[in-house]
């Protein structure tokens, strides 16, 4: 099928046999790729009982059909389940991996099993090598890439790891690749620890058939005025990056600060998008093919690296109180080379802050205390001391340890990213629904209840709330399932992702038949946790914003009506009271 | 809830690019852009009308032309003049600018002959007579219109973009209720989304004038989907053109008449609603 390698191999990594997968049409019509046919995979071959970090555990990492091909297009998914959140959860990382991996004839590849020693995988055209790894365990996720490149001597190679925070097991590792590209949420990067996989290299020349490569020009002309024309694609995450959401997101009162006791940052001009401009950016960079450049690079107490972008720099700034830019930005750093999601680090040391202050943990962690940052975070990726050990747990297992479970800012055990959910109905019930807990990318409703894309809506109603998060995560499920940046969801509608599709494979699908995709995968994704035992308890929030109102600026006075949305979304989705999918639901997407 | 065709918005945007800094690059790619995506005409300063004339030669996209833009106070000759050649150089359609400061003076034969002028000199071209409705009292909207009607124009419009502020959803339906159903009305300055679009057609707007057309298509797409979610009411201060007015811009006078205007605005106790 055009778009596709049609190579898919499944690697034991406790044998070391490989053998290919098959896919067949019905499957990838009703699941597309990466997210999509990656759940459907995994819920194939692992029960929702599994261990995330048992020898049996399945590890996907996946492409999509318009990988290597459209605009942002260079990114790959990793599905499995998190040993983090005990969900189903897969995550996307941009760069190049995902098209190199293409270019190297794969389309993808599942690991099971677990290596006696640390391995790493040679992906080059039509060949997997499984090679010894043990020089490189212990190294970080700069340091690993470059001694592969320097055994493997080739140009054009991208390389996906871990650091010592995955070899650790740490239960909000990353996966990492080209050098400070991650796959962020969940853990996966721990579960590849598990495997003992350092990590894997992706190289090859192989030309990607098009359908229609002539009406692929002109679709390419209109995707680029797309993205040019949008606000935010083709201005603000260019001219600043994501951080150009700290002022606006601030002056909405709903920039979290100090755990989400307070929606407004009195320093987050310091931290903002245009502060970093003027201080310690560098320059900017790009995934594959991307015209918008959202990564900044960056210098920072005599350290390079990438970033913060706008979670990280709240992260490791307003939740914890911390309003110096360049320390930020290095903990950033630490963050990226020893591979750890930096929302569930500056959450976690956040939630640590909060009990401190309130007597129920021993440890001393101050507000706006930047001086250690750094060293906690080191401390927390080798579990190193009682403090790191503490830290790696994760807010949720922190805080209930220590009494107060209520002060872990959470949903399913995944750390809620920096948007107050009492300035935003619908991003409240986003963040509650989510099938991998707490997460803006599920179902991004900022982007209409703030940034009026495609519309604004009034975020403090909670009318018509249920349907648009509905209907944008199964959008979403879609768009990662083609392995696209969901910016493009900003710029874009589903009718053009039709049309990509179209161009690129010969599929003529529909709109409705493209939504029908994504319901699927949401629902696959449910019963899959309801299997493992989510339910509505688990769609829920933490109570500060059911029942503490923010103090001050333009979110003051406000809570999240859950109850009052939940109930029609569950009605819409098909679902029962309990949040779990009816038979009939079922069988309407073949499931 | 009546559901908008990609098409028939499409055929309503004049796609727009007005800006000082706007080269022959820009140019285009707003001509391409128009071509593809099938919008009615594009919408050029008069130093472009020839060059996207030239490449929209083999298309449907019709040019428009500004005269007197923006600030109307070119003499009834240059204007007149302005349009003869930008017709001549391939427009088919002319988007004047009155003298706004005739208008408030209450010098009404003087706009009327600058309105007839420039329709005259257009023809067989169409006239779209843009008020600059920022500036005006409703009682001068209405009188602006007559004049234009009289004076034979095809199209009342609101804005030029560059005023305090932009299209408003209550000008247009005062324009509207003064012209009738046979002469258009244009919206333009400030719609920049699908659902500004929709409350602009809804209020009476025949054609829309925007630089932000792409975006708009693509959002009357996403609302294929779950439309009377997207379309719940808004806090309708939030979605005032009044209240994002550019104050630098706003004079005095019409800054106190607006004021005026939101204490007698119908959705006073809405509003106040949404906070209770």
């Amino acid at each position: 099928m055009n778009g596709w390698m049609n190579k898919i191999v499944k690697i034991n990594l406790s044998t070391g046999k490989q053998e290919t997968v098959e896919i067949s049409e019905d499957i990838r019509r009703k699941y597309i790729g990466g997210r999509g046919l990656g759940v459907k995979l995994y819920s194939d071959m692992c029960s929702p009982e599994i261990d995330p970090l048992s020898e049996d555990n399945a590890m996907i990492l996946l492409t999509g059909p318009l990988t290597g091909i459209m605009p942002t297009a260079g990114r790959y998914q990793v599905i499995s389940k998190s040993p983090l959140t005990g969900t189903i959860t897969d995550s996307s990382s941009g760069g190049i991996f995902g098209a190199m991996l293409k270019k190297a004839g794969f389309d993808g590849i599942i690991i099971t099993g677990k290596a006696d020693k640390p391995v790493y995988l040679t992906i080059s055209e039509d060949a997997i090598d499984i090679k010894c790894a043990e020089h490189l365990w212990g190294k970080d996720t700069h340091e690993t890439p470059a001694l592969i490149k320097e055994t493997e001597n080739i140009k054009n190679i991208s390389i996906a790891c871990i650091g010592p925070a995955g070899e650790n097991l740490v239960s909000f590792a990353a996966v990492m690749n080209d050098n400070d590209r991650a796959t962020g949420r969940g853990g996966l990067g721990a579960v590849m620890g598990s495997k003992k996989l350092k990590a894997v290299t992706a190289s090859g020349k192989k030309e990607i058939k098009v359908s229609e490569p002539e009406a692929l020009k002109e679709l390419l002309f209109t995707l680029d005025r797309l993205i040019d024309k949008n606000p935010l694609t083709g201005k603000a995450l260019k001219l600043l990056g994501t951080s150009a959401l700290v002022r606006i997101i601030n002056e909405h009162g709903m920039y979290p600060t100090r755990n989400f006791r307070e929606g407004v940052f009195n320093d987050a001009e310091g931290v903002s998008g245009e502060k970093m401009a003027e201080t310690i950016l560098t320059g900017k960079n790009a995934c594959f093919k991307c015209p918008i450049a959202c990564s900044r690079k960056t210098k920072a107490h005599n350290r390079k690296g990438e970033g913060p972008e706008y979670e990280s720099s709240w992260a490791f700034g307003a939740q914890l109180g911390i309003n110096d830019l360049e320390t930020i930005a290095e903990a950033n750093y630490t963050c990226n080379e020893l591979g750890m999601d930096t929302i569930t680090v500056g959450s976690t040391i956040g939630c640590a802050m909060e009990l401190y202050e309130k007597g129920a943990f021993p440890h001393k962690l101050d507000w706006g205390d930047s001086a250690n940052l750094v060293k906690i975070v080191e401390d927390m990726a080798y579990k190193r001391g009682i403090l790191g050990k503490e830290l790696a747990l994760g807010s949720k297992r922190l805080a209930e340890k220590y009494g107060m479970p209520e002060l872990a800012m959470q949903v399913k055990g995944l750390e809620i990213p920096a948007y107050d959910p009492r300035g935003a109905q619908g991003q409240a019930l986003s963040y509650a629904t989510s099938n991998r807990g707490g997460c803006h990318l599920r179902a991004y409703l900022i982007s209409s209840e703030i940034l009026g894309l495609p519309a604004f809506i009034d975020r403090f109603s909670t009318s018509g709330k249920a349907a648009i998060v509905a209907l944008q995560q199964d959008i979403s499920a879609v768009i990662d399932s083609f392995v696209l940046c969901r910016f493009l969801q900003f710029a874009m509608s589903l009718s053009t992702f039709t049309e990509m599709y179209k161009v690129v494979t010969g599929i003529d699908i529909t709109e409705d038949e493209l939504l029908e995709v994504g319901t699927r995968i949401y629902n696959l994704e449910r019963k899959y946790n309801s299997e493992a035992g989510f339910t509505r308890k688990d769609d829920m929030l933490p109570p500060r914003f059911l029942n503490e109102s923010l103090p001050d600026g333009a979110s003051r006075n406000r809570l999240v009506k859950l109850d009052e949305m939940l109930d029609e979304y569950y009605s819409i989705r098909g679902w029962d009271r309990n949040g779990v999918p009816k038979q009939e639901t079922l069988d309407k997407l073949g499931l | 809830m009546r559901q908008y065709k990609v098409d028939e918005i499409a055929k309503m945007i004049d796609h727009t690019e007005l800006k000082a800094t706007s080269g022959k690059k820009k140019i285009r790619n707003l001509c391409r852009e128009a071509d593809r995506f099938g919008f009615i005409s594009v919408c050029v300063n008069p130093a472009h009308v020839a060059y996207a004339s030239e490449l929209l030669a083999e298309s449907d996209v019709l040019v428009c032309s500004v005269v007197g833009f923006p600030l109307g106070m070119s003499t009834s000759d240059i204007k007149a003049k302005e349009a003869e050649k930008a017709v001549s150089e391939g427009a088919m359609e002319i988007d004047m600018v009155i003298n706004v400061a005739a208008m408030s003076d209450g010098d009404y034969e003087y706009v009327l002959s600058d309105i007839r002028r420039v329709v005259q000199a257009s023809a067989p071209a169409i006239v779209k007579v843009i008020l600059e409705t920022c500036y005006l009292k409703d009682e001068e909207i209405v009188k602006a219109c007559e004049l234009a009607v009289e004076a034979g124009a095809h199209f009342v419009k609101t804005s030029t973009g560059f005023g305090a502020f932009g299209a408003f959803e209550h000008h247009i339906r005062l324009m509207r209720r003064t012209v009738g159903p046979y002469i258009g009305v244009k919206a333009s300055g400030g719609v920049s989304t699908a659902k500004d679009v929709i409350r602009m057609i809804n209020a009476g707007a025949s054609r829309l004038g925007t630089s932000a057309g792409i975006v708009i298509l693509e959002g009357i797409k996403m609302f294929r989907h779950v439309p009377e979610a997207w379309m719940q009411p808004q806090i309708p201060c939030h979605i005032c053109s009044v209240r994002s007015a550019n104050m630098a811009k706003l004079t005095k006078g019409m800054y106190q008449y607006y004021t005026n205007m939101c204490k007698q605005c119908e959705y006073q106790d809405k509003y106040n609603k949404f906070y209770e």
